[in-house]
């Protein structure tokens, strides 16, 4: 009897490292776009809603602006290590992401915890960055909203792992 | 969330090819998408950077609507390189270059010529910005020095009184500080010339389609955000004060500045 209710709950939740896997690359795609975009200073397709250029051209879109945005005293003159930009950490991210669900997707499961640690953290950050497009740029970047919600993905999908463990042991 | 021992049963190494592969995969699509536009090859930092916008053709039409007259600037009206900054004071990245834009200013003296242009956001959040505008070009009526320190108190000061509901109190402080005329200071506040100069401005940064802050042009050129640091600027300007001299030696006549600015 509890073989029979546990099997597909196991199923399931062997789905979803593979689901997480999948979304994750996703947003490695969007990443990597929006970091050869910010080097090669091309613009990027833009709807009629959004503003890219502004977003992607803040100091919010780069390491140095970060760092100054929350440290103003220490910022100095920007080089190449300010200037790398967020979607390169992003990529990384994202790719850490795929490789953590990649494995636990194989078999080992220790992973998803450090999967869950990590999309926690992007998860928060996210948010910040959304809130740093409506409240201090004043304008949104579809391709960072994208990439807002692939993290609130994955974020969602590690909470529904949660949630739906076997109860047998 | 396995009910049984977690430890593999035996080690395979497909996940690790798969993951090996999408890494191959991810940083080949970034070298095609660096190096298949249409900019020069990127493949040297600050400084390919700096000639990929060396090779960007001026942006500042000649029947651009003027801005305010005269502008507020510093360096040599007659500079071969000019510089003109639209900037909003509350944009956190213009306060993020207020600095830079200082140390290039100082660092060129009077071989340039920079000019700010107040370009205030109508977003929500930047409510105070054209209020801020005109307050700075209220204490440039008292003297030009005045305009520059107080728009260095007010980008320095961003954060402070961006969060501040007595902002107005708070600038008064800073009209105090840089020892301006603070009757006559509220009282230019308050009337229409301040107000005419920072819309002049902006009409012009919307003659030039400037759509964010802060954007810079390089003798009409657009500067990249990302170039905003002090190194690619130095190279930028560099550029144009080399290319500008044997012209200059050559043509002493022809020396006037060459920027699309007003004047």
């Amino acid at each position: 009897m509890t073989e029979q209710v546990t099997a597909p709950v196991q199923r399931t939740i062997a789905k979803l490292p593979l689901a997480a896997a999948v979304v994750a690359l996703g947003g490695l795609a969007d990443a990597v776009y929006l970091t050869a975009h910010h080097y090669n200073a091309e613009p990027v397709p833009c709807g009629a809603a959004f503003d890219c250029e502004m977003v992607l051209t803040s100091p919010f879109a780069t390491l140095g602006g970060i760092v100054n945005w929350f440290s103003p005293e220490t910022m100095a003159p920007t080089g190449s290590v300010s200037d790398i930009p967020l979607a390169a950490f992003g990529a990384a991210a994202y790719f850490v992401a795929f490789a953590l669900a990649t494995l636990t997707a194989f078999g080992d499961r220790r992973m998803w915890k450090v999967f869950g640690a990590q999309v926690v953290l992007m998860a928060f950050f996210s948010g910040w960055l959304i809130y740093v497009q409506a409240a201090l740029i004043g304008a949104f970047c579809q391709f960072c909203l994208i990439s807002a919600a692939i993290t609130f993905t994955l974020f969602t999908i590690f909470v529904i792992s949660l949630f739906i463990q076997p109860k047998t042991t | 969330m396995n009910n049984t021992k977690n430890v593999p049963e035996k080690k395979s190494n497909t996940p690790i090819l798969i993951i090996g592969g999408v890494l191959v995969v991810a940083l080949l699509a970034g070298w095609y998408l660096l190096s298949s536009p249409k900019t020069a090859t990127n493949t040297n930092g600050n400084t390919a950077k700096a000639n990929a916008a060396n090779t960007t053709k001026p942006t500042i039409p000649a029947n651009a609507p003027l801005g305010a007259n005269p502008p507020n600037q510093l360096g040599s009206p007659t500079a071969l390189v000019t510089l003109e900054e639209f900037a909003d004071f509350q944009c956190p990245q213009c306060g993020a270059v207020n600095p830079i834009m200082n140390e290039i200013k100082s660092t060129y003296g009077s071989r340039i010529r920079f000019i700010f242009r107040n370009f205030p956001l109508a977003i929500p959040a930047h409510d105070k910005s054209y209020d801020a505008a005109v307050a700075c070009e209220a204490a440039g009526m008292q003297s030009p020095n005045k305009f520059w320190e107080m728009q260095n108190l007010l980008f320095t000061n961003q954060r402070i009184w961006t969060a501040d509901p007595n902002y107005r109190t708070t600038w008064k402080d800073y009209a105090q500080k840089i020892g301006l005329d603070v009757a006559k200071w509220e009282n230019d506040m308050a009337g229409i010339a301040a107000k005419s100069r920072v819309d002049e401005d902006m009409r012009r940064g919307k003659g030039l389609g400037v759509n964010s802050t802060p954007t810079l042009y390089l003798n009409g050129v657009d500067v990249p955000f990302q170039q905003m640091n002090v190194t690619s600027l130095k190279q930028l300007i560099d550029a144009e004060l080399a290319k500008a001299a044997p012209q200059n030696q050559s043509a002493p006549a022809a020396s006037a500045n060459t920027g699309n600015t007003n004047k």
